[in-house]
């Protein structure tokens, strides 16, 4: 996706460049779905269309509406926020609840992938959208060429993961979720509200999907095709981490991003294989290390 | 309890076996003769098809993998017939088996490093082939990449000493009804098969994998060898599937099975019910018709058809055969 | 008494922690060894060792003359050095009787493709598998439990199946964990006399127990674990006399050797 409109010239540093680029949005995406696995053993399928949503409601703030990017931002965060929320209190705490079996949640994401997907349709149909660049200008460096907006971008993705952690680490409700998702029968013997930290991690799940969708429609614009693409980057990248740990997408995400960046540098010439090889890296990998880098045997 | 040759000849198992054939061979072609909808021939032949596809993904749920890469072995096995037809000229009835059998050795290779990973890890490794087979398709020389395979030819007939046994479909007045016979025979075939798999010694073998395999494993179960046998059966029916697809609409595309379908086909295993051998087979032709049928919402046709998926979901989590229609056993 | 398994100089590390630590003892044919030791001694680890659920750092395992160390569980058992679990794992969703009838896999003669088609063959395993299946559960006490779903069976029972699970592989040697972990008085003693009644069908038993009333009453031998490492070897009078045994069971609070 983002890749597609780097700079011709590709030198080592640009090349790293926009490897880290790439990998905050996707650490970021990759945030999402893994505390989502963590708390609630939930693969949630609709990931991608979660992120989509997200794009589509910064280019009405931002683009149509005209309002300054930041609230826009604000509105996606806000608005996937709630969609998490209601989709957990609503869906997923029912069927876990009544199925025999864990994996029926794989069915109801699926539905709710194909829900999202039809509303996105609806509300905002099957063009690609893009909006006004958020700041002008590009940083050109010697051997390193970066649009001012992809560093702008690049850096608030940063920010975002940053703030996530201390999130987690230091907030009240960060280290009830962190005991949830270490031990779920623990944590509730330990007093911790199950139903109230699941809703509210499921929503910080959809969160981190929707600000990711705002900040990439400022660089690269947004369609509702890619939500399915989105969500399969999303699994590679938590495959590679590790699911359900924190530093695993983080890693995951930035893996992906330097892989697809060098990827598409060095394999340009073989035309549009790169994610083939790293698909084939990534079965040989897992056959070595299956829980990925950073994951506990089996998640 | 009892031995499975035993129970598939009780009474109620024969008349349920005739009802079923009296309905798919007799009665559905003569009211599809007697109200004219000849496309009703096309529908079906898909339901079928990806029924076959769905009872392999189903076979893998059966040894406690969530498999969300069908479409990757249907895709290959359409390849396969479709290039072993065209480009090596061979006969369709030739290239039908071996695409199942391609596939088979394909999902043998893969299936032994990532079967040893389990729940949400096995279930987002097969995703991730779905997405490999399409980019291979798009990569390799030998499948024309975008563009596919297209105008390939229909199925020839097979001649035993001078007897037609089955004729060249071209020269057929409506083909669509030989794919129709042709997929359900197949359709039916598999479902035996795979009935008579899942209530034998090597079903109970794959429950016992399917709910502890360390268990099974100490009681002298070879749990990697059962696993990949389960799921080269498995694969096996996505090829067979793949390929009769591609002999119905002649062509074939890197699109023409996509992560989509590969959900789908999971979806209906679980729409249907996972504990249930014909769950697959409800499933398809539940989602199928229903899709179909939404056709007159317009726009509305997915945002109603995945409303009413939810809604299954949160009523009936474990299945439409959970309801029990016809009092059927669970396994 | 011959040697049945032979456990060579076994060691497992898991990162820079010795769990076992060069142990090597002898199992005699027929006999009943357990193996204790205070909580964190490595008993299940060396017990997962011995029935090749784990590759061992060093050292290997001997079982008639052949290394069992390195193969697969499901070959191990194929030998006949088969492990029960200790969290009565058992197949959850099938009943007392499948439980058991399943676990003859090992004396299948027919071939998996026999069993499909259904062969002669196939159909003699299967009606001698469910003959020897009703024998073993009458033979445990859990007659009354046959047609039982496993899930719902009570603690003691599960217990029980967990053993006639093991016994319907026919090993030569079982490996029982923690067989009387929970129990009552009362149960152990009926447990107890079971473990000795399985020895009679000429099963070689291993056990891993804390319960050390229990276990002196119905081991023939033991060996002592502590930190890893094996301190002591011999017949229970012998074991309750041994200094290092006393003191390593003086420096945990939980535990009683039974004196």
């Amino acid at each position: 996706m983002a890749a597609n409109a780097t700079p011709d010239r590709r030198s080592m540093e640009q090349v790293i460049a926009n490897g880290l680029y790439l990998g905050a949005q996707y650490a970021l995406v990759a945030l999402g779905l893994t505390l989502i696995f963590a708390l609630m053993n939930v693969l949630n399928f609709a990931h991608g269309q979660m992120y989509v949503l997200g794009g589509f409601i910064t280019y009405w703030v931002y683009g149509r509406l005209g309002l300054p990017f930041v609230v826009a931002l604000a509105a996606s965060a806000v608005t996937l926020a709630a969609v998490g929320a209601a989709v957990e209190v609503l869906l997923f705490r029912t069927v876990i609840r009544r199925s025999v079996r864990e994996e029926s949640t794989m069915l109801l994401a699926a539905g709710i992938a194909y829900f999202l997907d039809a509303v996105i349709l609806l509300l905002f149909g099957e063009k690609q959208r893009g909006v006004p660049k958020i700041v002008m200008g590009v940083f050109d460096w010697d051997n390193l060429i970066m649009p001012y907006d992809r560093i702008l971008v690049g850096g608030l993705a940063v920010v975002f993961i940053v703030a996530f952690m201390l999130f987690m680490q230091y907030s009240r409700p960060g280290r009830a979720m962190r005991a949830l998702a270490q031990d779920r029968v623990a944590a509730q013997l330990m007093g911790v509200q199950v139903d109230r930290y699941s809703m509210i991690g499921f929503a910080l799940g959809a969160l981190l999907a929707g600000v990711v969708g705002g900040l990439l429609a400022a660089i690269t614009g947004v369609n509702s095709g890619i939500g399915g693409p989105i969500s399969i980057k999303a699994f590679l990248m938590v495959m590679i981490g590790g699911a359900g740990v924190v530093g695993g997408a983080i890693a995951g995400g930035f893996v992906l991003g330097m892989l697809e960046s060098v990827g598409l540098t060095v394999l340009h010439s073989y035309g549009d294989i790169t994610y083939l090889v790293i698909f084939a890296g990534l079965m040989v990998f897992l056959s070595i290390r299956p829980q990925g880098l950073m994951g506990k045997p089996w998640g | 309890m009892g031995l499975g040759m035993q129970s598939s000849l009780r009474p109620g198992a024969v008349i349920g076996v005739a009802v079923y054939v009296a309905v798919l061979f007799v009665l559905v072609p003569w009211a599809i003769a007697a109200s004219g909808r000849t496309d009703l021939y096309y529908t079906l032949t898909s339901v079928a098809l990806l029924s076959i596809a769905s009872a392999g993904v189903w076979l893998t749920f059966f040894i406690g993998r969530i498999n969300i890469g069908q479409g990757a072995f249907s895709l290959a096995g359409g390849y396969v017939s479709a290039i072993l037809v065209a480009r090596a000229g061979l006969s369709f009835w030739l290239a039908l088996p071996l695409a199942g059998l391609f596939c088979a050795a394909v999902s043998v290779l893969v299936g032994l490093p990532i079967l040893r990973l389990r729940g949400v890890y096995f279930a987002m490794v097969t995703l991730v082939l779905t997405e490999v087979a399409r980019l291979l398709a798009l990569a390799l020389p030998i499948t024309n990449g975008a563009k596919g395979m297209v105008s390939l030819p229909l199925p020839g007939g097979v001649k035993l000493l001078g007897v037609t046994l089955i004729p060249d479909f071209a020269t057929l007045a409506t083909p669509n009804r030989a794919f129709y016979f042709l997929s359900v025979a197949l359709m039916s075939l598999c479902f035996a098969a795979m009935y008579r798999l899942v209530h034998s010694r090597i079903g109970r073998l794959c429950r016992s994998l399917q709910q502890n395999e360390e268990l099974a494993s100490s009681i002298g179960v070879n749990i990697a060898s059962l696993r990949v046998l389960a799921y080269s059966i498995s694969s096996f029916f996505g090829g067979v599937g793949g390929a009769i697809f591609v002999a119905v609409s002649q062509s074939i595309y890197p699109s023409s099975f996509t992560v989509n379908d590969s959900v789908n086909f999971m979806l209906n295993c679980f729409l249907g019910g996972l504990g249930y051998v014909f769950g697959p087979m409800l499933g398809t032709l539940v989602l199928y018709f229903g899709w179909d049928l939404l056709f007159q919402t317009g726009r509305f046709q997915l945002l109603i058809f995945s409303s009413i998926l939810i809604a299954l979901m949160l009523a009936l989590p474990n299945g439409l055969l959970s309801l029990r229609p016809f009092g059927w056993r669970r396994g | 008494m011959a040697e049945l398994l032979e456990i060579r100089g076994l060691t497992k590390r898991f990162g820079g922690l010795v769990a076992v630590n060069d142990v090597s003892f002898k199992v005699r044919e027929g006999e009943i060894l357990s193996i204790i030791g205070p909580n964190g001694a490595g008993k299940s680890t060396l017990f997962k060792l011995i029935a090749s659920f784990l590759r061992p750092s060093a050292g290997e395992v001997w079982f008639r003359g052949k290394r069992i160390s390195g193969l697969s569980p499901h070959r191990a058992a194929r030998l006949g050095v088969v492990r029960t679990f200790q969290e009565t794992t058992i197949f959850r969703g099938m009943t007392v009787h499948e439980n058991v009838v399943i676990a003859h896999h090992l004396r299948s003669r027919a071939s998996l493709f026999g069993f499909y088609l259904g062969t002669a063959r196939a159909r003699a395993d299967e009606a001698e598998f469910a003959r020897s299946a009703e024998e073993i559960i009458r033979f445990l006490g859990l007659g009354d439990m046959r047609d039982h779903l496993a899930s719902t069976l009570p603690h003691g029972h599960l217990r029980a199946l967990g053993i006639a699970i093991g016994l319907a592989t026919a090993p030569a040697v079982l490996l029982l964990d923690e067989p009387f972990a929970g129990m009552n008085h009362d149960e152990t003693m009926r447990a107890v006399e079971l473990v000795r009644a399985v020895r009679e069908r000429g099963v070689t038993l291993l056990l891993v127990e804390h319960d050390m009333p229990a276990v002196m009453r119905i081991s023939d031998r033991i060996v002592v674990l502590n930190f890893g490492s094996k301190i002591a070897e011999g017949a229970p009078a012998e074991i309750q006399q041994n200094a290092r045994v006393i003191e390593a069971y003086l420096g945990s609070e939980d535990e009683s050797i039974g004196l």
